[in-house]
């Protein structure tokens, strides 16, 4: 698997069971992600987005087919290693913001950095991050005293901060309103432009979509379209 | 110093739930407290208890005849008992050795009888080792090198109608089975405090055990050594060394078992009930941490899909554990060691529980007021406890946590 490529995926399914009732997520999904990528993942509810994403992030494991993230067997690795490789290499932003309530902004972007092994250092190396997304006053508050938006944006500033070179976001804007909708994803598109971080996100938003510059379709737990997209500027 | 991010975490997830964690702490704080404070009970009962066997004439140790142990045969001797003496004496930690034979009696005044336990003694030395013999409140106590006299129970002497300088006839089993009697004269009334002792009191010297009997020689020798909270094993243990096969060296436990008994029983309900306590601080605690596990099952998932490993969730629960358990000891530690100073300073006095009855057991003087143990050990107890209970009721959530499969719970929460 050449550097470049981050994700390969062949015939890869995944089947839930709802006590007898086997549920079929994934059907067969194959394909690839290479580094420096700002792909969106789109399709209807249930399609399989958030299970491909998922599985990419080595929450869970396939039920049959080859996945390989940065050239490991996600099925083969055990979940500490898999913890290994989310704690490393992986930054998730999630749909409702995930932060942890009982830290500030800054202590949930240091968190990370601590779980890594990361001393002192750690809280310039938050401050800077936070600087970049243009948090810093809003560095010491609590996600209680933050908007959605300003939530969303510590999640991301939280996913990225360790340097990861894949960050997987689930419906990353599906909470926020259009103008905190396009800052995020114009934010996205900076880090991915700036730091070369790969960004995949699952979305139905289409003034998400619009910014990307490739576009998979998932129907029916399969990949129905896959093809490049001229992704518009920010304020066009 | 700094706290970690996962340390302030912990300790802020405790204050999330203010209430529940106030009634987590007080639980344990009161918990633990009453342990303290039983076990601070037992402990001074103890301690009172080998006092009062000390005092009462009981010794905290004493030397006896082989074969003394299984049967409690009065007839048994020591040989040679004045080398046993000398050696006990001269053994570092015995501070006094006094020799006595005893034997069952029979004193009579006229028509009236009163059996009794003949305690032979060592007049110089008796009155080191046995407070009951200073309590003479008639006449004197027995003078050394005298025979012919005795020193008898007030209850005793109201019983048989006698007083100071008149006679009793005594009369014992001699050695081949025959009728030994001889006339003693009272010199001495003493009042111990308990009708019960006083009723069996009755001391002559060795010289006249020795000539009712025809059994010379002494039958045991009591010994009370220094600090025997802390050196009685040691003293033991040396001194049955030195002994040989020549004698036993018997503990006070097994020299007045009945009181034994009773302390041990004390014990083991004190054992009992600090299980019970801790068992259920230990249950209410995990029913907390579990509460707080299942409400932080999201989070959980959402930790672990950051890369938090199962070492580091299972070491925040602990934490939190730990923070409560510190809290809820120190908590514990104030208001049990207050309670247990309280108690040791001042005593809890039983005598309304026995009625105006006597607290004599075995011949052995019981004070009704009981007085705690207070000292350092309510410290490491303290924390022992409370960080015991609350770490290990933490494992469970710990384990619940671990085990959170973070796309399952943020699938299902989504």
């Amino acid at each position: 698997m050449p550097d470049d490529l981050l994700i390969q995926a062949e015939a890869v399914t995944k089947t839930y069971h709802a006590g007898n009732v086997a549920v079929p997520a994934l059907r067969g999904v194959s394909l690839t992600v290479g580094a420096g990528e700002f792909l969106a993942l789109v399709g209807p509810s249930g399609s399989g987005k958030t299970t491909f994403l998922n599985l990419v992030g080595a929450l869970d494991t396939p039920t049959s087919g080859a996945l390989t993230v940065f050239g490991r067997d996600v099925a083969r690795l055990g979940k500490g290693e898999r913890a290994e490789l989310r704690l490393h290499a992986l930054g998730f932003v999630f749909q409702a913001y995930n932060l942890v309530p009982v830290l500030t902004a800054r202590e949930n972007v240091e968190f990370v950095l601590e779980l890594q092994g990361m001393g002192a250092e750690r809280r310039t190396r938050a401050e800077e991050v936070l600087a970049q997304l243009g948090l810093v006053d809003l560095a010491d508050r609590r996600p209680n005293e933050l908007s959605g938006g300003q939530q969303q944006r510590v999640a991301v500033a939280r996913a990225v901060a360790s340097k990861p070179r894949l960050v997987l976001a689930d419906e990353p804007t599906a909470n926020l309103d259009g103008e905190n909708a396009e800052t995020l994803i114009e934010l996205m598109r900076t880090l991915n432009r700036e730091q070369g971080i790969t960004f995949l996100f699952s979305t139905h938003d289409p003034r998400v979509v619009r910014h990307a510059r490739r576009i998979i379709t998932l129907e029916d737990g399969l990949v129905a379209r896959d093809e490049p997209h001229t992704p518009e500027t920010a304020h066009a | 110093m700094k706290l970690s991010i996962a340390s302030r975490y912990a300790w802020r997830s405790l204050l999330r739930h203010r209430r529940r964690t106030f009634l987590s702490v007080a639980g344990i704080a009161i918990g633990c407290a009453v342990c303290l404070f039983v076990v601070g009970f037992v402990r001074g009962e103890g301690e009172m208890m080998l006092r009062a066997a000390a005092a009462s004439g009981a010794g905290h140790l004493r030397i006896a005849p082989p074969g003394w142990r299984e049967t409690g045969e009065n007839r048994l001797r020591l040989d040679p008992w004045e080398d046993l003496l000398a050696l006990a004496a001269e053994t570092p930690g015995v501070t006094v050795a006094t020799p006595h034979a005893r034997a069952e009696a029979l004193l009579a005044m006229g028509t009236r009888t009163a059996g009794v336990s003949l305690v032979g003694v060592d007049p110089a030395r008796e009155p080191q080792a046995n407070r009951l013999v200073q309590r003479v409140t008639e006449g004197r106590y027995l003078a050394p090198g005298e025979t012919g006299t005795t020193v008898i129970g007030h209850a005793l002497a109201d019983r048989l109608g006698v007083g100071v300088d008149d006679l009793l006839m005594v009369t014992t089993s001699g050695q081949g089975g025959e009728m030994g009697s001889a006339m003693l004269k009272v010199v001495g009334i003493v009042s111990t405090g308990s009708r019960l002792l006083d009723d069996t009191f009755c001391q002559v010297s060795l010289a006249d055990v020795a000539q009712l009997t025809g059994y010379e020689g002494v039958g045991d020798i009591t010994l009370l050594v220094d600090d025997p909270q802390r050196r009685l094993d040691a003293i033991r243990q040396r001194l049955a060394a030195r002994i040989g096969q020549r004698a036993e060296v018997l503990g006070w436990q097994e020299v007045v078992p009945e009181l034994a008994a009773g302390t041990e029983v004390d014990a083991t309900w004190s054992r009992l009930i600090v299980g019970v306590i801790t068992l259920v601080v230990f249950f209410g605690i995990a029913s907390a941490q579990l509460a707080a596990a299942l409400e932080r099952r999201r989070e959980f998932a959402v930790l672990s899909a950051l890369g938090m490993k199962r070492g580091r969730m299972v070491g925040i629960m602990l934490t939190e554990g730990l923070l409560l358990g510190s809290i809820g000891g120190l908590l514990a530690l104030l208001v049990g060691a207050s309670l247990t100073y309280l108690s040791a300073t001042y005593g809890i006095d039983f005598s309304g529980m026995y009625h105006g009855a006597d607290m004599g057991i075995s011949n052995i003087l019981i004070d009704p007021i009981m007085y705690s143990d207070f000292g350092w050990w309510l410290v490491p107890l303290a924390l022992l406890l409370s960080l015991g209970a609350t770490m290990l009721s933490s494992l469970y959530p710990a384990w619940y946590a671990v085990r959170t499969d973070p796309a399952e719970a943020l699938r299902v929460d989504q």
